[in-house]
């Protein structure tokens, strides 16, 4: 479920994306990935990526960075920007930029990499770098030839001098930078120009002037590309840039000033995060049906990359508001936003905040948070000093909404980055709170089954099985796993007239229907034997029970009464029991019809007495329909054989060697509910029949388990 | 985790006298796709509908219930229904243990 919803983002994404297993080897490949690399989803799926588009020399280094990671969790390619060179289908290379994230899933790590052709920004810094060759000759010519170059680029350029002064800037520089004229910038000290701005690295460290190419290439230091993200702290928008310098030398061949340009990387950047996001928020939402938390890391996964606070809230039916999650990086920040919800009625208001968003079903955004707003929202000092202590510099309200109701909003506060929430922002958190309303929705209804199922599993077996003299019982039952929807395998053990009385059976139909009827039989058979003790009658009024009830009710029954070392056996179309005593494995009894639905029937019994150290088993056909690698079903041959070579122990034992047996054989989870009784006679006191179950403290848990079933 | 079922059903015959050829395996799912089909079969006036189960393999009690529930219409609706014989072990196997195999209109032999 989850892989289909994400490949349904990840598929219609303008980059390419590729996601690999622990072993390298391809698990998604999406159709940008088939137009970058020119191989096809069918080719690429199942084949160690290696051999697909890493050149033959970067191979055993890819190979070595994924070993690293999963043994010492150590990844420094992961979550940022690298270039790296790709191999297309005819072998040919070329530059790519991706980014590598490493996300857990249930059966290992899965990594996910979002992969940008750069041939073109490639070709572009070589322009580029000739442009510099150029513009060191056009300081040496004339001014008029310089700026005719320079002046006209659309790209900011700005040259600094050996004193750390900008002492050029071109027009778009003057632009990108918020001045008017050059002499403005130049009056300007660089320390005041950064400070209107907040500047952090791709990994969220705060970028300072030292670290700027410019200034590292005066510094005589080497300087690599620098991707800067900015927030213009006057108007809160951001930026994304990346900082490319060439040194200038002078005459004496020493460095006389450096020139960098300014590629304004914005859109791209935003597009690849948002992506990002999406996808991983896609993964945790339908990573679980436990959908508080689910919102939860949602909230986690949207600070701070995206913004620096996120709530989740729920309303109720009455419209109020269920506060589900607050996420900020700080610890401290978020003791601040749970005092801060102490103020805000859970009651909303339609015209106010959340309850706007619930009226509407709109998002409300607030790019601009004035004191005055604060001030009017405030019901005390104090909560003004909390609001105010926040810094809120945009707020957007968002609603998880379905076709026909709103379930709740997430809020998302930009504080400290000091950046706008701006429209594309408020579209990315609109998909994602549809996604969550679909992940809330499908989990309350999950619970809501899932809890009907489990009351009514608990009238299927009983929860504690009675003790019997001479014997030892043990049980197990294991529901279908194709759904939470309770099945209609059963048993029981009860005391009746003198003796004990078993069943075992299997009602036709899943779900709800199933499990009520199931209680029915189970039920209707331990009424009957208060007056009938001959299994074969009580099979023969269960039919006639059955066929009483309005629809066809069809089930299999198989009845044991035991009364000391003899055991009277009559089945109603169920699978016979199996005995294990010291001569090997045998079949117990005749088959009989099923109960409920076919006409002129009756039934048979046949008495059989137990050995000591002998064994009886019942089963119902999940377990001899099971289905293994092959294809085959485990039939009751191989159970047979199954049986006659367990070693010798318990009747727990024996259960829990069988289901252990059953699971190995069987492929994935079982799809039909397998129910499994073992009834061993123990070697140890042999009590006439007479005097059976004489024991007061058997014959409590006996009424105890049916009280309860 | 679902392994594809092998499963297969052929309609025959004509008019009053449809015949139904299964081959694979009922179980939960694939009873569903012949219990449509049978209802196809069954919308028009019907004399005699064969269900040909010499090619079943393996049968549920999904499908068993199927078995009893087209017993019932075709009395209460007076029409005649025919039963063929698996071949296969564990299909007959499954009829045997429900007493089916004699309570149902099977007919003897394998002949159609």
């Amino acid at each position: 479920m989850s892989q289909n919803l994400t490949e349904l983002v990840l598929d219609r994404a303008h980059n390419a994306v590729v996601w690999l297993n622990e072993h390298g080897v391809v698990t998604y490949w999406n159709p940008s990935a088939v137009r970058l690399f020119g191989i096809s989803k069918d080719e690429a799926l199942g084949r160690p990526v290696a051999e697909l588009i890493i050149p033959e020399r970067f191979r055993a280094a890819h190979v070595a960075g994924l070993k690293r990671f999963l043994t010492d969790g150590t990844g420094p390619v992961l979550d940022r920007r690298i270039e790296l060179a790709a191999l297309r289908r005819d072998g040919s290379e070329f530059p790519v930029e991706m980014t590598i994230s490493a996300l857990p899933r249930d059966s290992g790590w899965l990594f996910s990499a979002f992969v940008q052709d750069l041939s073109d920004r490639v070709e572009t810094a070589r322009e580029r770098d000739q442009l510099v060759q150029e513009l060191r000759s056009a300081l040496h010519g004339s001014q008029r030839r310089f700026e005719a170059i320079v002046g006209s680029l659309s790209d900011p350029v700005t040259i600094r001098d050996r004193d750390h002064r900008i002492v050029y800037a071109n027009h778009a520089a003057l632009v990108h930078l918020g001045f008017d004229s050059i002499d403005e910038l130049r009056k300007t000290s660089p320390d005041k120009i950064m400070s209107d701005y907040r500047v952090l690295g791709e990994d969220g460290r705060v970028i300072s002037m030292e670290d700027v190419p410019s200034v590292r290439i005066l510094g005589g230091e080497p300087a690599e590309p620098l991707l800067i993200r900015t927030v213009n702290l006057k108007t809160g928008a951001e930026r994304w840039n990346l900082l490319k310098a060439a040194p200038l030398f002078g005459s004496d061949d020493e460095v006389e000033a450096t020139i960098m340009v300014i590629d304004d990387v914005t859109e791209q950047k935003r597009a690849e995060r948002h992506a990002t996001f999406l996808a991983r928020a896609s993964e945790v939402l339908a990573s679980s049906l436990d959908y508080q938390r689910t919102l939860r890391n949602v909230a986690a996964l949207a600070v701070p990359d995206l913004v620096d606070w996120c709530a989740v809230d729920l309303f109720d039916d009455e419209g109020d508001r269920i506060p589900v999650a607050v996420a900020h990086v700080d610890p401290a920040r978020v003791a601040l936003a749970q005092e801060l919800r102490t103020y805000t009625p859970a009651r909303t208001s339609p015209d106010r905040g959340l309850g706007t968003v619930l009226r509407t079903g709109e998002p409300v955004l607030y790019q601009d948070i004035p004191d005055e707003m604060l001030r009017q929202g405030a019901v005390d000092d104090r909560h003004l000093e909390l609001l105010r202590s926040v810094g809120m510099r945009s707020v957007v309200m968002v609603p998880m909404k379905l076709a026909d109701r709103t379930l709740g909003a997430m809020t998302l506060v930009s504080a400290e980055s000091g950046r706008v929430i701006d429209q594309s922002d408020v579209n990315l958190v609109e998909q994602i709170a549809a996604r969550a309303a679909v992940a809330i929705e499908n989990s309350r209804l999950y619970s809501e089954r899932s809890r009907i199922a489990h009351v009514l599993q608990k009238s299927l077996v009983p929860e504690q099985l009675p003790e019997i003299v001479g014997y030892e019982l043990a049980g197990a039952y294991f529901p279908a796993v194709a759904g939470t929807e309770a099945g209609g395998d059963f048993y029981d053990v009860w005391e009746a007239d003198g003796g004990w009385m078993i069943a075992i059976g299997d009602v036709t139909g899943k779900g709800v229907e199933a499990a009520a009827l199931t209680a029915m039989v189970r039920h209707s058979l331990r009424a009957t034997s208060e007056f009938v003790s001959s299994p074969a009658e009580l099979l023969a009024r269960l039919d006639g029970a059955l066929k009483k009830r309005e629809s066809l009710s069809v089930c299999t029954a198989l009845c044991l009464r035991l009364e000391g070392g003899r055991i009277t056996v009559a089945a109603g179309g169920h699978p016979l029991p199996l005995s294990i005593t010291p001569d090997g494995v045998g079949v117990v009894g005749e088959h009989g019809p099923l109960l409920g639905g076919l006409d002129n029937v009756r039934w048979r019994e046949t008495t059989v007495e137990l050995g000591s150290d002998s064994t009886l088993i019942l089963y119902t056909d999940g377990v001899t329909d099971a289905i293994g690698e092959d294809g085959a079903r485990y039939g009751t041959q191989r159970l047979k054989e199954t049986l006659s070579t367990l070693p010798d122990g318990s009747a727990a034992d024996m259960v829990e060697r069988l289901v252990d047996v059953l699971a190995e054989y069987q492929v994935g989870a079982n799809a039909d509910d397998v129910a499994v009784l073992a009834l061993r006679r123990t070697a140890s006191r042999q009590p006439s029949p007479a005097s059976a179950a004489p024991r007061r403290d058997a014959v409590g848990t006996s009424a105890r388990a049916g009280v309860d079933g | 985790m679902v392994r594809p079922t092998r499963f297969e059903v052929k309609q025959g015959g004509e008019g009053a006298t449809p015949v139904l050829t299964v081959s694979g395996e009922l179980d939960m799912h694939t009873t569903e796709v012949l219990s449509k089909q049978l209802e196809e079969s069954l919308s028009g006036e019907i004399a005699t509908l064969t269900l040909d189960l010499r090619e079943l393999e393996f049968m549920d009690s999904t499908g068993l219930r199927l078995l009893i529930e087209l017993n019932d219409r075709s009395r209460n609706e007076a029409w005649r229904l025919r039963l063929l014989r698996p071949a296969n072990e564990t299909a007959s196997l499954i009829l045997r243990v429900t007493g089916t195999d004699t309570a149902l209109p099977f007919e003897d032999g394998a002949q159609q």
